[in-house]
């Protein structure tokens, strides 16, 4: 008895770290229009896969799949299994504030709040967890030091985050979403809105963030998908063309489309 | 002007003839002449009511209440603060809570009702919204004249502004704010009143201080709600009529009085300036907390 027990412990032990998301078989549709076509995907813990296509191919609409962001907007529906951690997290009745303290997300244009350095970070971790003062402190020092904007902030972490400069703004923003602890963090062209040097902080950043997190991005910069993503998945028109090893998929990819797309002959 | 002109034409490149000159001065002597048809009357009565108001102006109009015709100001003052003060604690929670529904939950069928009802609202003369206070509060309700009546009335008339500035300003804070806040597992009250509402601050704000200015400018909605009195307010909501400034204005002008004209200039004046202040008050609130 003890050792089915630890087998199982063990199986399920490894199947949730490799295996952190698994979608299968996912419609989309936003009205009448079918977004995502029975898309079939495995995100695997502790790793980064990039999300790549042309504009409206749905890597998007996937990823606002993850963390339900699609429920804020009537006439927006999901089809399928999406399975975190082998709970559907499409059902009807989930706990959406749940879903989102497990599955955080980074926007494109960064989104600080109208409160102060350090009010922004703990925004987060305050909806879900009474923290002593002591220990609010050492969560947000450690968030911004996980996001490498410590050094940057420490001196001035009561003054606006307003102030910030846009490639600060998008750490602080993966400061805040981190700082709630999340397993799963989703970046929605994380750096389409910065500068070279600030894009590069933020690809370090991410490369630093898959030790502990299952990273999910979306980009439009090849470069960027080779740079910080171990798998990439290619969607075409709502449909996933192909997804694999990034080396694969950049050298040697199985498909026409993917081949055309990362040679820049469309898209 | 022709300097300025010339100025522009060396900028813009070789000058293109006496056709373009032609129409250029045309279009100067136009903008000038609406500018002064808009101006002139402006300039005019402003300067009327500082030259009349500063002649009539004496520390006394703060000290002393009216005394028939003459005498002070201290309880129309002391009356359009309460006025204007009470309408705002009735106004602000309706008008900007119908600002937050309009902006976050507002697209659907009620939300129209309830903007083409505020639209009519904005429209209504407020002689006629002071006329049904006057039936329901002061008649049907026995309040008789009172600050209560009154500030009801003023409320019903800025609570359309307070909605529709509100709803203006929350929907200028970007939807990305109120996504990223969901994502971080918010509740629909967290993001509305920590989040969505503080961004949109300046904006409300300036929507409660231009309520607050039309309020203290208004006199229909009071004639028939709030009445006058010469005496200071004495702590009754109901069955006692108060004064306000814009009464003086209204009724002491049409006195064959010396003493009741400078006392309306007087308060003409004072109702000005505190339009005024309210008005640059508006500014600085935009300037210092605009949304980034």
């Amino acid at each position: 008895m003890p050792d089915a027990t630890t087998r199982m412990v063990l199986e399920t032990g490894t199947v949730s770290s490799d295996t952190r998301i698994s979608i299968k078989n996912l419609d989309f549709y936003y009205g009448a229009t079918h977004a995502l076509k029975s898309v079939s995907i495995d995100f695997p813990d502790r790793r980064a896969t990039a999300m790549i296509g042309p504009s409206g191919c749905g890597k998007s609409t996937l990823l606002r799949v993850l963390n339900r962001m699609y429920d804020l907007y009537p006439g927006q529906r999901a089809e399928g299994e999406v399975l975190l951690d082998g709970e559907n997290i499409i059902a009807a009745n989930l706990d959406l504030n749940k879903l989102r303290r497990r599955v955080g997300m980074v926007f494109q244009k960064p989104t600080p709040f109208p409160k102060s350095i350090y009010d922004n970070v703990a925004f987060g971790f305050r909806l879900h967890e009474k923290l002593s003062r002591a220990e609010s402190d050492e969560r947000v020092e450690w968030s911004l030091t996980r996001a490498a904007l410590w050094d940057e902030v420490k001196d001035r972490l009561s003054s606006s985050a307003l102030g910030l400069s846009g490639g600060q703004q998008q750490r602080l923003c993966i400061a805040r979403t981190i700082a709630v602890r999340p397993q799963v963090i989703l970046l929605d062209e994380p750096t389409s809105a910065l500068d070279p040097i600030s894009t590069l902080k933020v690809e370090e950043l991410i490369d630093e963030l898959k030790r502990d997190f299952t990273i999910i991005i979306v980009t439009h910069n090849m470069q960027q998908a080779a740079r910080c993503a171990d798998r990439v998945a290619f969607f075409y028109l709502g449909e996933l063309v192909e997804v694999g090893e990034s080396t694969q998929i950049f050298t040697a990819p199985h498909e026409k489309r993917t081949q055309e797309y990362i040679t820049g002959r469309f898209g | 002007m022709s300097a300025a002109l010339d100025m522009h034409s060396s900028l813009a490149g070789p000058d293109l003839g006496p056709r373009r000159r032609l129409y250029s001065a045309i279009g100067w002597g136009l903008c000038s002449f609406a500018f002064l048809l808009i101006a002139a009357p402006l300039i005019d009565i402003v300067w009327v009511v500082v030259s009349k108001g500063l002649s009539a102006f004496s520390w006394t109009l703060f000290t002393t209440v009216t005394n028939g015709t003459s005498g002070g100001l201290l309880n129309a003052i002391t009356g359009t603060i309460l006025l204007s003060g009470g309408a705002l604690i009735i106004a602000v929670p309706i008008g900007v809570g119908a600002g937050i529904y309009l902006s976050e939950y507002g697209n659907n069928n009620l939300g129209a009702v309830i903007r083409f009802l505020s639209d009519v609202l904005t429209g209504t003369p407020s002689i006629v919204l002071g006329y049904f206070s006057y039936i329901t509060f002061v008649i049907t309700l026995g309040w008789q004249f009172s600050a209560l009546a009154g500030m009801i009335t003023l409320a019903i008339m800025i609570v359309p502004y307070l909605a529709r500035i509100s709803e203006l300003a929350l929907r200028g804070v970007p939807n990305t704010v109120r996504e990223a806040t969901f994502a971080l597992g918010a509740k629909d009250p967290t993001v509305v009143f920590k989040i969505v509402l503080p961004s949109a601050f300046p904006g409300v704000l300036t929507g409660i201080l231009l309520a607050l200015a039309i309020s203290v400018g208004e006199t229909a909605p009071l004639i028939y709600t709030a009445g006058w009195s010469n005496f200071l307010w004495n702590g009754k909501f109901t069955h006692e009529p108060v004064g306000y400034l814009t009464f003086v204005i209204w009724n002491f002008i049409n006195q064959p009085f010396e003493s009741a004209h400078a006392l309306a200039f007087a308060a003409a004046f004072l109702v000005m300036l505190v339009v005024l202040i309210i008005n640059v008050g508006v500014r600085v609130a935009i300037r210092k907390r605009s949304f980034a």
